[in-house]
């Protein structure tokens, strides 16, 4: 999967000045994964209430609506400092990540888990937002995204001890 | 017996040599680690963002508190569970560290902010702008945040 393009790719972005910056001081890389992880708390705090709530397991008090409300907005801006953060550790040490394969698959979960969360709003604003009229089916949705945001945390996790593709630069 | 002396006994242990003999052992513990931990941290961010009056405003801080404090807790012990284990695959190492050293007191001062909070600042959760609250919650977020900066130094400085 090695491919021309992903190879110079990293090249390029191994020799420029942000690369440099990330990897020339010994304590940027732990921050840029401290921040990381901060917002890992922000995400994962707000799509477990927000799901658990759709299944109608925690906040029963509130509505459905309300959770959204207060947590999706929250998710979306910490998922971008994410973005960022991952991006920042990528320029640090290019073939690190971009070579193995369970990096992708994390982007993958990502965006499989952003999606079925994101989706509660439309589909629950049609049924009217009260707890006793959501389907089993949308539980369901909600049960699966925050196994898929957990699946994310164990991917990003598995990314320091797998081997990296066959012919990948150090 | 020593902190070090339980280190070296710990390292001897079966559990100690089987962390450390499978491959799949320790990144599993440290995947569910961090999923604890996130969900001690933005659990608790939830409930210290209310105390300084930054978010869930609307709220009663004292239901907001009663309906999150037990996903807190329980994270709380899945994180202190599997962080005893991570610590019995290389005790020895991890007891000279000092990020790791300074994490478990950090914990503890957190520990103690929580039963201050309890003890002086619950009572004053209905006034308006009231100082304890805002301390109780300034401080845990602080605490918090240090925590996990410390233990992710532990990695980098083993």
């Amino acid at each position: 999967m090695i491919t021309t393009a992903l190879l110079h790719f990293t090249q390029w972005l191994g020799g420029t000045a942000l690369s440099a910056a990330v990897a020339g001081h010994f304590w940027v890389v732990p921050a840029l994964q401290t921040v990381h992880i901060l917002s890992v708390a922000v995400v994962l705090v707000g799509v477990l209430l927000i799901n658990l709530r759709v299944v109608g397991l925690v906040e029963r008090g509130q509505t459905v609506d309300a959770v959204l409300d207060r947590f999706l907005a929250p998710t979306a801006i910490a998922v971008l400092i994410l973005a960022v953060t991952g991006l920042l550790l990528i320029a640090g040490e290019p073939t690190r990540a971009l070579f193995r394969t369970v990096f992708w698959i994390k982007l993958a979960l990502i965006l499989a888990a952003g999606l079925l969360t994101w989706s509660h709003r439309p589909a629950l604003t049609r049924a009217g937002g009260d707890g006793a009229a959501i389907s089993l089916g949308r539980k369901g949705i909600a049960l699966a995204a925050l196994l898929l945001w957990l699946a994310v945390i164990v991917a990003g996790r598995w990314i320091a001890y797998v081997d990296a593709w066959p012919g990948a630069p150090a | 017996m020593t902190f070090q002396d339980f280190a070296i006994w710990l390292s001897e242990s079966r559990l100690s040599i089987a962390l450390t003999d499978s491959q799949l052992a320790f990144p599993a513990l440290e995947s569910l680690h961090v999923i604890a931990l996130t969900l001690v941290v933005g659990s608790i961010a939830v409930v210290d963002l209310r105390l300084l009056g930054l978010a869930s405003r609307k709220r009663d801080a004292s239901e907001l508190i009663g309906s999150i404090l037990p996903i807190t807790w329980t994270a709380f012990g899945f994180a202190a569970l599997t962080g005893l284990l991570l610590f019995a695959a290389n005790p020895i190492s991890y007891s000279a560290n000092f990020y790791f050293l300074g994490k478990l007191g950090l914990l503890a001062v957190a520990g103690l902010n929580m039963v201050l909070f309890h003890v002086f600042a619950h009572r004053h959760l209905a006034t308006q702008g009231a100082l304890a609250p805002r301390l109780s919650g300034a401080a845990s977020l602080t605490l918090w945040i240090t925590v996990v900066t410390f233990g992710r130094w532990i990695g980098f400085t083993l």
